[in-house]
């Protein structure tokens, strides 16, 4: 198989700041990459490198088997590399399917007299939330008044709509309670059975094993290591993630506060 | 996959099972500019019966053109206002762009302007236009600078300039006469063309007119059934022709009233109008909805009949104060008052402020510090009491206690009744119609009780026939809903012709309005009221808001604008140019600015330096009226232009009414605050019911 994203040896400096080091990994379609790393890892800076908000300063960053340096995000998102942010690039005010056509509305007719198509664009955003396994009740009703679990949906099935070819989700899961974090996981796991390069960005390596196939770990900008599914288990993960015998550590003073309690 | 993704097109136009149906009503609460409509419909009221000019041609055509510049202005702000950003500057903008025309056209004599022929110097003015909104926007999306801020500076640039510049090249404040100019007479018509209507004769008007409201009415009426009745299978021929017959009767009576004359004529055609509607209505009802099959028995339980009871006493109360007080005393209520009341009224106040002071706390004088909060508390409400009794009593004539009274008791009275019949309605569909009719009842006495009493004209006929009306459509009402389903499901076709229902209504209601708006007839020229003359500004008006609403509402860059208001990162992040956006925003204004200087300058072909000074704030005032968030991201055009026609009322209603002119920005302040608060309660029940 081909791979979608090939990073070699990718580096970030800001100034004499290294904020990402020696980053290998690799994405393929109809994959999962899971980025794990705890706060200040890196994370954010890899996300702003491979959606082209920021170019990188050392190593190579593979496209499709051709060599890119984006500098904007429109560029990324013209190749099919899309980001589903934190803070959601939703407006809350307006509908769904105003909201998941922003920026790129279906129109009629010609300018000066040229005008959305609004039963198209509505037909459109419940079938595409269709797709994805989510049925949205009414498609006028304002982002605002949706969960965070579907609000979430909404961007994703945006972003594959439009042609994403890598869909990048920014700590999808962070701001939602149990549940609704069991529902993106789902959106993430349809989106690369559809055959997405999906790169999902958490801290927390219990949501990422389920649906990764391939996990980077990331600590204090340094690659911890960029393991398959089969080579790695759940709790050798968390250990990595969190800087390994320092968890142990915390693990084991906490069973000691415990019992000294009881 | 679920069986939705399997088949997607089946689910399209019909709305899912999960979502609760919303009746008519409250879908129709969810637009942001149903407070302002609520609101210019109550103004109109009010000032139609204070004042004998402004209900007449003459007056709403002084109205709507007092709105067109006003609205023409408040429509662009609405638009940056929901794009998220402010325009001081936009007040100022329209005088110093109107004086930017004059200069380029006015002659160059000793003193004075450019000389330029006006198919140069207005296209010239729209490029200075531009420039302007270019210059707000740039500088606002470049510095990152509050709009609020820049454009302020903007605005005492443009004073400074106005006032300094036209003194340089003409030494004169008020920059006149346009008419100099060359190719003033092409201009002329398109922005300051007036059109009178007063020799335009037409007799037939009023049938015309009450033919529109009725059936307008009716339509409005079919809508709402449509609306909320549950359709029947099968439908009922027989009810299609008591409907048609209905139809029939109404127009022959509407006729009738018109072509003959004297009072048992009148009374014979009111009768034959009401019947006929009733039966029509019935006839609907009939034709096309479902029967309730449950019980529907009458059950009214004690709470409803104390209602129903104090509803009806409350009215006789009014009636009575009515009849007792003097129709013609035009003396305050406090100089009818024996000698020292004022001081028995006080020391009541007082008194009274005391007793519940003291009942708040129960604790009575336990704790020291309690025993002067008490105090405080009496002292403080007793003189509020007692200023507002006395100032009341002071500034309110016998005539106006009677009209005070007698509305005030007779409007409670009917809200406790419709109370009533809220409440039996929760027990059974027949009850409710029960209470319903006697509503009717009341309110078709009230309104006799009104012609009869009454020594103005205004009220005995307008306002009765008005009332009557209610009480049929009241009585329709009452029948109907003891007969039919109510709609629980959401019904895409039915929802569809409720909604055509409304808009043919509409159009019949407008097509009255204007035939009255725009023809006299030879009784009104013979007493000299009619005098209505329209002027361009109007279609400009019109012509603005219509293109903005498209705009908003159907275009990409009407979503952009609420999008960059919304949430502009967001916006910026799917590739909306935010930046662009805010600022062709910014060019609207400044180019909506141009026009309304055009307007003036031609209308008035002197302006003052000061012109449009201070304006800015009456414009955001029209647009927040109208359900424009100050916040941006939410609001509505077709709510800025209402706003402005709002506006309009306000200040040229109180010169109408002959009271000084003096109070209008107080009354100002008062319906702006009334209008928000209006609005905030609007839209929170409308989101609770989402």
């Amino acid at each position: 198989m081909s791979n979608l994203i090939e990073l070699d040896n990718v580096g970030k400096f800001y100034g004499n700041i290294i904020a990402l080091k020696g980053v290998t990994t690799t994405v393929n379609a109809g994959e999962v990459t899971c980025v794990l790393g705890d706060n200040g890892a890196g994370k954010s800076t890899l996300i702003k490198i491979l959606s082209g908000v920021h170019d990188h300063s050392e190593g190579t960053y593979v496209f499709e088997g051709e060599e890119c340096a984006f500098t904007s995000p429109r560029q990324a998102l013209d190749r099919g590399i899309a980001a589903v942010y934190q803070d959601l690039a939703m407006v809350p005010l307006m509908s769904v399917w105003r909201n998941f056509f922003l920026g790129a509305e279906p129109t009629i007719g010609r300018w000066p007299i040229r005008w959305v198509n609004k039963t198209k664009a509505k037909s459109i955003a419940k079938e595409e939330m269709a797709k994805m396994g989510i049925d949205i009740r009414d498609t006028e009703q304002p982002v605002g008044t949706l969960s965070g679990g579907e609000r979430q949906s909404v961007a994703i099935a945006r972003a594959v709509y439009f042609g994403a070819k890598v869909l990048i989700l920014d700590e999808p899961t962070s701001a939602l309670g149990v549940k609704q974090s069991g529902v993106v996981l789902r959106y993430i796991v349809e989106a690369r059975n559809r055959g997405l390069g999906v790169i999902f960005i958490t801290h927390n390596p219990s949501h990422a094993y389920p649906v990764g196939d391939r996990f980077l770990i990331l600590n204090r900008g340094h690659s911890m290591g960029n393991f398959a599914k089969e080579d790695i288990t759940l709790s050798e993960l968390t250990q990595l993630m969190a800087g390994g015998a320092e968890l142990e550590q915390l693990q084991h003073e906490l069973e000691q506060a415990v019992s000294g309690r009881g | 996959m679920t069986d939705a993704a399997a088949h997607p097109d089946a689910d399209e136009g019909r709305p899912d099972e999960r979502l609760a149906y919303r009746g008519v009503f409250t879908r129709m609460l969810v637009r942001p500019e149903i407070g302002a409509v609520i609101g210019s419909a109550a103004i109109w009221l009010f000032f139609w019966a204070v004042s004998e000019q402004f209900g007449t041609a003459g007056g709403l055509s002084g109205v709507l053109d007092v709105s067109a510049t006003l609205g023409i202005m408040a429509v662009a702000v609405a638009l940056l206002m929901i794009g998220g950003e402010f325009d001081l500057s936009s007040g100022a903008a329209t005088g110093a762009l109107g004086i930017v025309t004059i200069l380029l056209v006015k002659d160059i004599g000793e003193l004075g302007g450019a000389g330029l022929n006006l198919f140069i110097a207005i296209p010239l003015s729209f490029v200075v236009a531009m420039a302007l909104g270019w210059y707000n926007g740039t500088v606002v999306e470049r510095t990152g600078l509050p709009s609020f801020i820049v454009t302020l500076a903007t605005f005492f640039v443009l004073r400074g300039f106005k006032l300094g510049f036209s003194k340089l090249t003409i030494d004169n404040i008020s920059v006149g006469r346009i008419d100099e100019g060359r190719g003033f007479d092409f201009w002329h018509p398109i922005f300051a063309g007036v059109w009178n209507r007063n020799e335009h004769v037409w007799d037939t008007r009023d049938v015309v007119y009450t033919i529109g409201i009725l059936l307008g009415l009716a339509l409005f009426v079919l809508a709402v059934y449509e609306g909320n009745y549950l359709r029947k299978k099968q439908m009922n021929p027989a009810g299609l022709l008591m409907f048609a017959g209905g139809l029939a009767g109404t127009g022959a009576g509407v006729v009738l009233m018109h072509f003959t004359d004297g009072i048992s004529n009148d009374v014979l055609s009111g009768a034959v109008i009401a019947g006929s509607m009733i039966l029509g209505l019935i006839g609907v009802a009939l034709w096309r909805y479902e029967p309730i099959t449950d019980d529907n028995s009458i059950h009214l339980d004690s709470r409803v009949l104390e209602l129903a009871g104090l509803g009806i006493v409350v009215i006789v109360v009014g009636v009575v104060c009515a009849l007792v007080v003097d129709v013609d005393g035009q003396q305050t209520i406090l100089d009818r008052l024996p000698a020292g009341v004022e001081w028995l009224i006080t020391v009541a106040a007082f008194a009274l402020a005391g007793a519940i002071a003291w009942r708040r706390r129960s604790g009575g004088w336990a704790a020291g510090s309690e025993q002067w909060t008490v105090l405080f508390q009496a002292v403080r409400a007793g003189l509020v009491g007692a200023v507002s009794i006395l100032a009341f009593m002071f500034m309110t004539t016998e005539q106006g206690l009677r009209a005070i009274l007698f509305v005030g008791l007779s409007t409670t009275g009917l809200i406790l009744l419709a109370m009533a019949a809220l409440r039996a309605r929760k027990s059974s569909p027949l009850s409710g119609s029960l209470i319903l009719a006697l509503n009717s009842l009341v309110i078709a006495a009230l309104a006799l009780f009104i012609q009869a009493e009454s020594g103005h004209p205004k009220f005995r006929t307008e306002i009765f026939s008005v009332m009557m009306f209610g009480a049929v459509l009241v009585l329709a009402w009452a029948l109907v809903s003891s007969r039919c389903q109510q709609r629980k499901a959401a019904d895409h076709d039915a929802d569809r012709l409720s909604t055509l229902l409304s808009a043919a209504g509409l159009v019949a209601v407008l097509v009255g309005l204007i035939s009255r708006l725009l023809w006299t007839t030879t009784a009104e020229n013979d007493s000299g009221v009619a005098f209505a003359s329209f002027r361009m500004s109007i279609l400009w008006f019109i012509a603005v808001t219509a293109v903005a609403t498209f705009v908003l509402g159907r275009t990409k860059f009407g979503s952009w604008i609420f999008a960059v208001g919304g949430n502009k990162e967001a916006a910026r992040q799917v590739g909306v140019p935010a930046a662009k956006t805010k600022t062709q925003l910014f060019m609207i204004v400044s180019g909506a600015a141009w026009l309304v200087g055009l307007l003036l300058a031609f209308r008035l072909q002197t302006l003052q330096s000061g012109t449009g000074n201070g304006l800015e704030f009456e414009y955001i005032i029209a647009a927040v009226v109208g359900g424009t968030a100050l916040t941006g991201g939410y609001g509505s055009v077709l709510g800025a232009a209402i706003g402005a026609f709002i506006m309009a009322m306000s200040k040229q209603g109180i010169g109408l009414a002959l009271w000084n002119s003096d109070w209008r920005f107080a009354f100002l302040g008062v319906i702006l605050l009334g209008a928000v608060m209006a609005n905030n309660f609007i839209k929170a029940k409308a989101e609770a019911v989402r």
